[in-house]
């Protein structure tokens, strides 16, 4: 194993102790803070899979807004320092599901690839990724942000007060 | 670059991390005093005070290590590293020079640096959350708020730039930056700077802090060291602030003449000068109230740094 | 209403101007400052002038003048029985409590209590603002000579009932 490879799983772990902090925690914020955790350790396996410009958008995004509008969503409503002893979990079928779906996911990687190597991507740096964005893939980014157009008519549509509800 | 140049580059950029400011600060002292007709701090040190920020740090290291019993400890204890790392990691990226005067050069650098200055909210969140206090948590629900919007503007008024240099790498956007793009990109310019006041929370946006209604916002808990460490990451965060600004809209080290033996003065001359600008803003103005200060960047800034982002696509693509 | 941002333009050249000129400070424990000549700083007593009349006492307005005394017998020579004389033990006055309203100095018919600008008299503990006459008599050595009078101002009252004539000594008269 190469060093890359030995910081892609330290950070993989830290990812997957911090996903698992964020699911079981009894502390609202400190899940959102775990979240953060997270988010920082995936943008940090891009960043050692050379998408340089993929994991500074996913700080930016997702740290910087995502994450912060959740806390801040959380601390608004209802925030107790201590244990929130009102967080309903259903039992034992999440693990069973979530387990199921992410080893399934796993087997099936592992299957499609056996021992074929792949070679490594260019680095994705923001020319490449604009370039990629801009030229082959124009239409469904194009679709995305109408969509995303939909999204925010129709949030603005609920919220608006004396609205049909 | 090998690793021990890049040990020595880390270093100096602690360095300037430690010192710069400490020489903010004790302009603010100053400056402050003498425009509202004071002298300010005269005795520590001898000569007209120089010495007082470090008396004040003395001072903060001897205080009581407080923390709140209804607290949440850890959190509370890591909120202000959180706070002053962004600051110190986005001046890794900042070129102080023509050619290699730059800790880390990065080939999406503005990227790089408006993403982590986003970091930034999250000690906010977590100090004001942490601290299990009624008014921290105000300040920082005022403070998210307060983040979240203005950071729009920031990052629109910065892509005109990038769009206009045609790179996001920050030496690039110095190295394509002629004197007249200061009148053709000024709205960007004032978005920019309005906008990044604002995210370091530096008055007249200082809402989250407030202290005549909010004893001290999300800092209220904190003593000591810890307090000590959220007010070095203010006065890091006008130094970032302002080298952001200088970097992006004010041409970096271009000055009037000896662009490449003078370089890094010219950089540090322009920032103090914004770094002075800043002062003087918090001198000059009144805190904005929270309806006021969400008008101002919805219905003034980001309209203005959208019809800026249109105008330089418009000549960018002209020329 | 005039242009955005016309306030702050204005506060920014404000301060500008203000940070051009001289600052104002007197720095206090190197520089004394300069007092105006009828400041209150602190209460001082002419133990002799004093006939202990205890008017000072009752109408201090929080009661913060402690004053103790006995009679004597003078024996006035060529007088049948010896007079009777107030005689001072003790002057104090609590400065924790008193609020500088003059009202003492204003009712003394006897000039025995004068404003000194003296005020560098702080204490570490409240209790020890209980000055006694001694320490109220050294501050008489710094209480300023009275103002002169105003030449043109009207002449005091009593001075007006001496120039007046004495009754019969002119005419008129009842
Ligand atoms: S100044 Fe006023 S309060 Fe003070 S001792 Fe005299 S009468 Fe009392
Ligand atoms: S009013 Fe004057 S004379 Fe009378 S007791 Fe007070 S200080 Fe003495």
């Amino acid at each position: 194993m190469t060093s890359a490879d030995w910081l892609l799983a330290a950070l993989g772990t830290v990812a997957v102790a911090a996903g698992h902090r964020v699911v079981a925690t009894d502390r609202l914020v400190r899940a959102g803070l775990h979240l953060v955790l997270c988010l920082g350790a995936v943008a940090g396996m891009y960043l050692v899979l050379t998408a340089e410009f993929l994991a500074w958008v996913q700080v930016l995004i997702y740290v910087g807004a995502v994450v912060v509008l959740l806390l801040f969503a959380v601390m608004l409503t209802r925030a107790p320092v201590g244990a929130a002893a009102d967080l309903d979990r259903p039992g034992w079928t999440a693990p069973l599901v979530g387990g199921a779906a992410g080893l399934g996911l796993a087997a099936l990687l592992v299957d499609a690839y056996r021992w074929t190597a792949v070679a490594p991507a260019a680095p994705g740096t923001p020319e490449a990724l604009g370039a990629a964005v801009f030229r082959s893939w124009v239409l469904p980014f194009e679709v995305v942000s109408v969509l995303l157009l939909a999204a925010l008519v129709g949030a603005i549509v609920v919220s608006r007060p004396g609205g049909r509800r | 670059m090998s690793l021990a140049e890049l040990g020595l580059r880390v270093a100096l950029v602690v360095v300037a991390f430690l010192t710069l400011p400490l020489v903010v600060g004790q302009a603010e002292h100053k400056v402050m005093a003498h425009m509202q007709g004071r002298l300010g701090p005269m005795y520590a040190g001898g000569f007209h005070g120089w010495a007082q920020l470090l008396a004040d740090g003395v001072k903060f290291a001897q205080k009581e290590d407080l923390i709140p019993r209804g607290a949440d400890g850890p959190v509370f204890r890591l909120a202000p590293a959180v706070a002053l790392l962004p600051y110190l990691v986005v001046l890794l990226v900042i070129p102080l020079g023509p050619g290699d005067l730059v800790a880390q050069p990065l080939d999406a650098g503005l990227f790089f640096a408006l993403a982590v200055l986003g970091v930034g909210v999250v000690s906010l969140l977590m100090a004001a959350w942490a601290s299990a206090n009624k008014y921290s948590l105000l300040g920082g629900l005022r403070g998210a708020a307060q983040l979240l919007g203005y950071e729009l503007p920031l990052v629109l008024s910065a892509a005109s730039v990038a769009m206009a240099a045609g790179t996001l790498s920050l030496p690039g956007i110095v190295a394509a930056w002629r004197p007249w793009w200061l009148l053709w990109q000024l709205p960007a310019l004032l978005v920019f700077f309005t906008a990044a006041l604002a995210e370091i929370r530096r008055p007249p946006f200082d809402m989250p802090i407030a202290d005549s209604e909010l004893v001290f916002g999300y800092l209220t808990e904190y003593t000591g060291l810890r307090f000590a460490l959220f007010l070095l990451a203010e006065y890091v965060g006008i130094v970032v602030v302002a080298a952001l600004t200088t970097v992006l809209f004010l041409g970096g080290w271009k000055g009037p003449f000896a662009d490449a033996s003078l370089g890094w003065l010219w950089t540090l001359l322009k920032v103090f000068a914004v770094s002075f600008a800043v002062i003087w803003l918090r001198v000059a103005t009144p805190r904005l109230r929270e309806d006021q200060l969400q008008r101002l960047c919805w219905q003034a800034l980001v309209p203005v740094a959208l019809g800026q982002l249109v105008l330089t696509a418009a000549v960018v693509t002209a020329t | 209403m005039g242009l955005p941002g016309e306030g702050v333009l204005q506060g920014l050249a404000v301060t500008a101007r203000t940070m051009t000129r001289r600052a104002d400070t007197r720095q206090y424990p190197d520089v004394p400052p300069d007092l105006p000549p009828r400041s209150r700083g602190v209460i001082a007593l002419r133990e002799e002038n004093c006939t202990v009349c205890m008017l000072c006492a009752r109408e201090c307005p929080d009661w913060c003048i402690y004053i103790e005394s006995h009679k004597e017998e003078v024996a006035v020579p060529g007088a049948a029985r010896p007079r009777q004389q107030n005689a001072l033990d003790r002057f104090a006055i609590d400065f924790s409590l008193c609020m500088y309203c003059g009202i003492c100095i204003e009712v003394c018919p006897f000039d025995a209590l004068f404003w000194s600008p003296e005020f560098e008299y702080a204490e570490y503990d409240l209790r020890d603002l209980l000055h006694e006459q001694g320490r109220l008599g050294e501050w008489m050595a710094t209480v300023p000579p009275p103002p002169a009078h105003d030449p043109r101002g009207e002449p005091a009252k009593e001075e007006a009932a001496a120039r007046r004539p004495a009754p019969g000594a002119a005419g008129g008269g009842a």
